[in-house]
């Protein structure tokens, strides 16, 4: 049973469709990823989720029964058009919002001073956030998505405004809060953290759902049964007829490297024991899996 | 809603704006030029005439001069045989200030005509007194020209100055005296500081949403609490800081002006005399000539009473209805103030900066100066049908109900114009909720009434 259900949601503004029965579910404990292209629906998906926008059809489930408002205290949000008070002192403002999310003033203290401890920003708890630069406050806002030890997080671009060093440390709290049970929702245009991350994800297009389901399963779905071969020698490795084409190879002072395309009905396996027959020095041998990139640039390319 | 994260918005709009700067500035600065202004003003009233005018005199008719006796501002001196356009050019070298010149006397329409001549701009004082003076001059070169005998002491018998002693009755037949004057002060001040708190701190409701909303905090603020706890956490916080700018306001004023008084002796202004009380009531802005126009002549009221204005001006601040007068400017500000912030609010959504908020004010910046100006007629009759009426509408009652007040008004029309502004108030608040939830989450484009519209209707 998934944290979160969405059934067959709806969603018009006025005339325009925003989400056309819409169902998705996010499986507990995994990284979730939101795919799809701009102004897709998918703000308007989390929006609802998070019971901000009311749909106009279906539901949502959470934890197997319709979401209320004091589940929404048990989401953690970052949006993507975020921000916080400028004129307001750091540590004021985390307190704020961790108190809007039901924690108490004391627990609010002692979260927040453990979490900036743990981002080594102490010493910005009197600071005024128009003091900080746009990365430092990205910190300070990711801390306040995540300090009422929310059992479903909604990250939106979490990525975005990071220098590299800082990225890879949200990277790590994202795979930590994971790891302590947390279930995560990542909407997100940058596919290779995708692969990185994400158990499963759905795309959505033009408002409606194109495809959910395990990353590997839905690479594995549209892999074109290829196959990366490495070996070294001296001649280049030929198509035979029944069992593999050969579609590329690179020579690279006799290292060798080929892609395969396994002929209809033929299994890796067999095709690694007639590449056997062939007397090559074999380095490695693996299925060839597509990108996410390219998966999404297809499936939203199909689409039009 | 939810009470607990209401208690929390409430809070954080009430610390921050009670923190900023401009709060302080406010707070300290309005009593403290409040109590300069009554501090200045009682010391002009005291210490006025401090220099002396020389005043020339070329008296070509021959009986004026003897009517134009020094007193505290002028002393008048006879240069009757210099020549008038010589003596305009060596007025520095006589130490003279003013050149008055009386012209011969016209014995047919038995008049003078009277010119004076100065460096520097003369003050309405010096024009009056000359001119009371002169007048008293002919007059009794009139008289005498008669050639009736007794005739100035007929005159002066015959002389009538008839003043209009006001009172209140009330339900029991008691009669009180009043001073029309007093009350129109009264109202007025209180119409026009309702005014000004509804618009300020409306506006300060307004802005506090732009802010949320530009800064972008709001998306984050919106999954945590709903959109009408955000908005009436913003709108009871700034409700809480007006009530403590007003606190802070009255006991400030009243220490400074303590503490100043007793320093240089305000006691002063207590005995001021009537004549001065006048001058203050002209000097703190008010139009003589409005007044008169008002039907309420107060300097010539204060002139002509002798002793015992004082008297009456006690009396009718006594009899004005104090207690129904300040439960009942809380309970307007209070309603007028809910009723125009939570449109604030609504309006303040719709927009991410401040600049674009003018054409969508409009609707409720009209009504509030609609108010303000109803209340300049209220005085002339405040049981009229512009009045009364201006009292009922919600959205002018909170000012013109005010300034209709201290004349006393029937508890049947307090009572529905109180319960007219609260469900006026719940009607719009319901509105304003509508067009604010949607309203905050719009960015990138400039919203017209046309989008309120539609997203009222949308939810």
């Amino acid at each position: 049973m998934g944290i979160i259900e969405c059934k067959e949601i709806c969603k018009n503004f006025g005339e325009k469709v925003a989400l056309d029965h819409v169902s998705v579910e996010v499986p507990k404990g995994q990284i979730f990823g939101l795919l799809g292209p701009n102004g897709a629906g998918k703000t308007t998906l989390i929006r609802i989720i998070n019971r901000i926008t009311i749909p106009n059809g279906g539901e949502v489930l959470f934890d197997g029964r319709p979401i209320t408002q004091r589940d929404v205290e048990k989401i953690g949000y970052l949006p993507e058009e975020r921000g916080l008070y400028r004129k307001m002192e750091v540590g004021d403002q985390a307190m704020y919002l961790a108190q809007l999310k039901g924690m108490s003033a004391a627990e609010a203290r002692a979260a927040l001073k453990e979490w900036f401890v743990r981002f080594g920003i102490q010493d910005w708890w009197k600071k005024k956030v128009e003091e900080l630069s746009k990365g430092m406050a990205q910190k300070v806002q990711f801390i306040t998505t995540v300090v009422h030890k929310p059992s479903l997080m909604i990250l939106d671009e979490p990525f975005s405004g990071f220098d590299p060093v800082n990225a890879e440390l949200i990277r790590k709290e994202i795979l930590r809060l994971k790891d302590e049970g947390a279930t995560i929702i990542l909407s997100t245009h940058n596919m290779e953290s995708v692969e990185e991350l994400c158990d499963s994800i759905a795309l959505i297009n033009k408002s409606r759902l194109v495809i959910t389901g395990g990353v590997d399963e839905i690479r594995r779905q549209h892999g074109n049964n290829n196959i990366e071969l490495v070996y070294t020698g001296d001649r280049a490795v030929e198509s035979q007829a029944d069992c593999f084409t050969v579609l590329s190879d690179v020579d690279n002072a006799g290292r060798h490297t080929a892609v395969l395309g396994l002929a209809s009905g033929v299994t890796a396996n067999a095709a690694l024991s007639a590449l056997l027959g062939e007397g090559l020095a074999i380095n490695s041998f693996k299925e060839l899996l597509p990108r996410m990139n390219d998966i999404f640039i297809k499936l939203v390319t199909e689409e039009a | 809603m939810n009470f607990r994260t209401v208690k929390t918005v409430i809070a954080r709009e009430y610390l921050t704006k009670v923190k900023k700067k401009s709060f302080l500035l406010t707070t300290f600065l309005v009593p403290v030029l409040i109590a300069a202004a009554i501090v200045v003003m009682s010391l002009i009233m005291t210490q006025t005439g401090e220099r002396k005018q020389n005043v020339a005199v070329i008296d070509q008719s021959g009986f004026v001069l003897p009517y134009l006796t020094d007193n505290k501002a002028n002393t008048y001196l006879d240069f009757s045989t210099e020549d008038p356009e010589s003596f305009k050019q060596r007025l520095d070298e006589f130490k003279m200030d003013v050149l008055v010149v009386v012209s011969p006397l016209d014995t047919v329409a038995k008049t003078v005509s009277v010119q004076a001549y100065s460096k520097k701009p003369l003050g309405v004082d010096f024009s009056s007194e000359v001119s009371a003076k002169v007048d008293d001059a002919v007059e009794a070169y009139r008289i005498d020209s008669y050639g009736i005998e007794n005739l100035s002491q007929i005159m002066k018998d015959v002389k009538s100055n008839v003043r209009v002693t006001e009172y209140t009755l009330d339900d029991s037949g008691n009669e009180t005296v009043s001073e029309s004057g007093i009350y129109m002060a009264v109202s007025m001040v209180l119409g026009i500081f309702i005014f000004m708190f509804i618009t300020m701190f409306g506006g300060m409701v307004m802005s506090s949403v732009i802010e949320e909303k530009s800064s972008r905090v709001v998306e984050v603020l919106i999954s945590s609490a709903k959109a009408t706890e955000l908005m009436f956490g913003k709108i009871i916080g700034v409700a809480l800081v007006a009530l403590t700018q007003f606190l802070l306001w009255i006991v400030l004023t009243l220490v400074i002006v303590g503490v100043v008084g007793g320093i240089i002796g305000l006691d002063s202004l207590k005995n001021m005399d009537p004549q001065q009380m006048a001058q203050v009531s002209q000097m703190s802005g008010m139009d003589p000539s409005q007044l008169e126009s008002l039907g309420v002549a107060v300097d010539t009221a204060a002139v002509a009473a002798p002793a015992g204005e004082m008297d009456v001006v006690v009396t009718t601040l006594a009899n004005i209805p104090w207690v129904t007068l300040i439960v009942s400017f809380f309970i307007f500000f209070i309603l007028g103030y809910l009723l125009y912030a939570s449109l604030f609010a609504a309006i303040g959504s719709a927009v991410e900066n401040e600049a674009d908020t003018q054409q969508l004010q409009l609707p409720l910046t009209i009504p509030l100066m609609v108010a303000y100006m109803i209340v300049f007629v209220a005085f002339r009759n405040p049981d009229g049908g512009l009045a009364f009426w201006g009292s009922m509408i919600p959205f002018t009652s909170p000012i013109v109900m005010l300034a209709r007040i201290p004349y006393g008004v029937p508890m049947w029309q307090l009572v529905l114009s109180i319960v007219l502004l609260f469900l006026t108030f719940v009607a719009c608040a319901w509105v304003s909720a509508k067009i604010y939830k949607v309203g905050i989450l719009m960015f990138g484009k400039k919203s017209t009434f046309k989008d309120l519209w539609k997203w009222l209707k949308q939810n």
